[in-house]
């Protein structure tokens, strides 16, 4: 028992040391993209960014929970393309008023969030498969739907403004939305019981299923939410860039994982926040923004994105071992209470 | 049980994936011959060879409880590194060379992080994805490699010849590796290192090791597949190749390799691209439309897992 709690005290104080650097590295690119780019200081500028990152941010929020269960959700950027389809599709071929459309979407989203859930905790599959499958089912849905072709435009303005319009003429108005949702599923994990069992079951299936908790409902949970939030994503997309096309979203799960991995959650489930998610976000966006008004090819973004994911990695790998170390050693005369 | 009883338990999903290719194949043959005429079937064949041989590679990944999903990328490098060498003036085994080594070199960059330092292969292998991807972009920005020499394309035996060699050279690949895997020390090595490294350590196996020459054989393959792939054309697409992983993992899936590691077949993999390769072209011979493309794909994922799940849910249930 005092193992275990100094083993999970100790992953606890690495995690800390990991997300410092990623302030670090935040602080960094803020200074040295404000010597370099025109304008990159600048209110407007902040907002933008911002604005940019809300589709992926929202993508990266859910795929939290879903890693810390030790899982992966390869489907969301297809998933996103679908809804937005559908959203299309509602609007204007069924003739719905959007925010019909919209709840339509919400329930296409969780369909979707659904049937990954199904396929993982009823039958036991591997999500990395499940969600292969569906990756590939979801986007090849949407180009059926589409013929490949179809391109959805003409979207009403009221719903324009949730993509486009600002609050007050500064503030974009798809961020406070993104807001309510971060400080939820921030709430959720590390304020609830509920969300506390996402990184029991990451830590140790076996050891949550005997703790008592129902650990396929809540891995169904996790991935219901990102179908839900992925559909929220996706009208969003399709409101900010005024069309619905059966491309949307390529690649938009790798970056979303990115951010969450970046943000120190361990990919093998059990250790991980959402602070450090926010935290994964930004540094992409500002890097890829910083890069983009310094006038750097926009590759570059990549190539660095790359190699400082990889850079987080060994310095995961290398706080590791030194905290299992210590680890042992504190195991020694651990007989201190814990703070948990 | 009879004999056959238990080899049709052993390799159920090898023949059920065997017998759902056939019955494609029968249906073609009743409303669409056109589709077995000698052209198409080349053509549909020689598309898949470059798939087969990545994932054959990517057999051996899974196989020994790893990922590679840099494949993709490292499929348009090695594509472009064979373009340039070419128009460089070099004689095509040198080229041949050149791409088998840069995907080994690529390969081994993944292996020694994997192997080396420990890191999971699936974000390793992300970041190295879009590194590749994004450098290879940088430097030709979009740019095709054109005006390759005459014994560039189907290495300038004309379309018959060139089709020949991709269809020897995927064979070969794969008969190889066929019987690598099932009787030689080192192929036995690899399954023993999936299904439980640390009893593979105890036994005298030195897992990082072969998790590591694992990664090099599958860049050494995609290097030759890429080749493979790109002397079909006239010119080199430095776009080439996007999703190669994602086919790969498919066929080998579908084809019965278990994720989990330990566990798979090259025979059922080989079932699993040629029944991936003839959706396409069974959709146009059909006359449905060719957008169905990815999701029966992804549906043909789903269904291929989940009646293996619930066959190891309903043995559970019964032992």
């Amino acid at each position: 028992m005092t193992m275990s709690q100094a083993k999970s005290n100790w992953s606890w104080s690495w995690l800390r040391r990991l997300e410092a650097l990623l302030v670090i590295v935040l602080v960094m690119e803020l200074l040295i993209f404000s010597r370099t780019g025109t304008n990159f200081a600048t209110r407007e500028n902040m907002f933008e960014t911002i604005k940019l990152s809300v589709e992926i941010g929202l993508l990266a929020l859910v795929m939290t929970p879903v890693i810390l269960t030790g899982g992966i959700d390869l489907s969301v950027g297809s998933l996103l393309a679908l809804c937005a389809v559908g959203f299309g599709k509602f609007w204007r071929d069924a003739g719905l008023s959007w925010p019909l459309a919209a709840a339509l979407t919400l329930g296409l989203g969780s369909l979707g969030g659904g049937l990954n859930a199904l396929l993982i905790t009823r039958l036991r599959l591997p999500p990395l498969i499940v969600t292969l499958g569906t990756f590939s089912l979801f986007r090849g849905l949407a180009e059926a739907i589409t013929q490949g072709v179809d391109n959805f435009t003409g979207f009403p303005e009221d719903f324009l403004a949730f993509g486009q319009g600002y609050y007050g003429g500064v503030i974009p108005a798809q961020v406070p939305i993104f807001l309510v949702v971060a400080v939820m599923v921030w709430l959720l994990v590390h304020r609830t019981t509920f969300g506390r069992s996402f990184r029991a079951i990451g830590f140790s299936p076996e050891g949550a299923r005997y703790a008592g908790l129902p650990v396929p409902q809540r891995m169904a949970i996790a991935y219901l939410l990102s179908g839900v939030a992925t559909a929220l994503a996706a009208m969003i997309y399709v409101a900010r860039v005024g069309q619905a096309k059966a491309d949307a979203g390529a690649g938009y799960e790798l970056l979303a994982i990115t951010a969450v991995v970046l943000g120190g959650t361990s990919i093998f489930g059990g250790v991980g926040t959402v602070t450090g998610t926010l935290l994964g976000v930004a540094a992409l966006a500002v890097l890829k923004n910083g890069l983009q008004l310094s006038d750097q090819p926009s590759e570059l973004a990549g190539i660095l994105t790359g190699g400082l994911l990889l850079l987080a990695l060994a310095g995961e790998a290398a706080m590791k071992k030194i905290s299992a170390r210590r680890g042992r050693l504190a195991t020694l005369g651990a007989s201190r209470g814990q703070s948990g | 049980m009879s004999n056959s009883a238990v080899v049709i338990k052993r390799h159920f999903r090898e023949l059920s994936v065997a017998a759902v290719f056939g019955v494609l194949l029968l249906v073609l043959a009743v409303i669409a011959p056109g589709f077995f005429s000698r052209q198409q079937l080349l053509t549909t064949l020689t598309a898949a060879a470059p798939v087969l041989i990545a994932a054959c590679g990517m057999t051996l990944v899974i196989v020994c409880r790893q990922i590679d999903i840099s494949i993709g990328s490292q499929f348009a490098l090695c594509s472009m590194i064979a373009g340039l060498l070419a128009k460089a003036g070099l004689p095509m085994p040198v080229v041949a060379l050149g791409a088998i080594a840069s995907g080994g070199a690529m390969g081994a960059f993944n292996g020694a992080l994997v192997a080396g330092l420990g890191l999971p292969s699936i974000v390793v292998t992300l970041a190295t994805m879009v590194t590749w991807r994004e450098a290879l972009r940088w430097s030709r920005e979009g740019e095709f490699v054109k005006d390759l020499p005459d014994h560039f394309q189907w290495f300038g035996l004309g379309q018959g010849g060139g089709q020949g060699v991709i269809l020897i050279g995927a064979m070969l690949v794969f008969g190889v590796l066929v019987l690598a895997m099932k009787h030689l020390s080192a192929g036995r090595y690899v399954y023993a290192v999936g299904a439980d490294r640390e009893s593979a350590r105890l036994a005298g196996i030195r897992p990082g090791a072969v998790t590591f020459v694992v990664f090099v054989i599958i860049g050494g393959l995609v290097g030759l597949a890429a080749l493979l792939n790109a002397i079909r054309f006239a010119d080199v697409d430095p776009k080439t190749g996007t999703g190669l992983e994602l086919q790969a993992i498919a066929a080998a899936v579908i084809g019965g390799v278990a994720i989990s590691g330990g566990r798979g077949n090259l025979w059922g993999v080989l079932a699993g691209v040629l029944l991936l390769a003839s959706i396409a072209p069974a959709l146009v011979f059909l006359q449905m439309p060719p957008q169905w493309e990815k999701a029966i794909q992804g549906a043909i994922i789903l269904l291929a897992v989940a009646v293996d799940g619930w066959r190891t849910r309903k043995e559970a249930n019964i032992g």
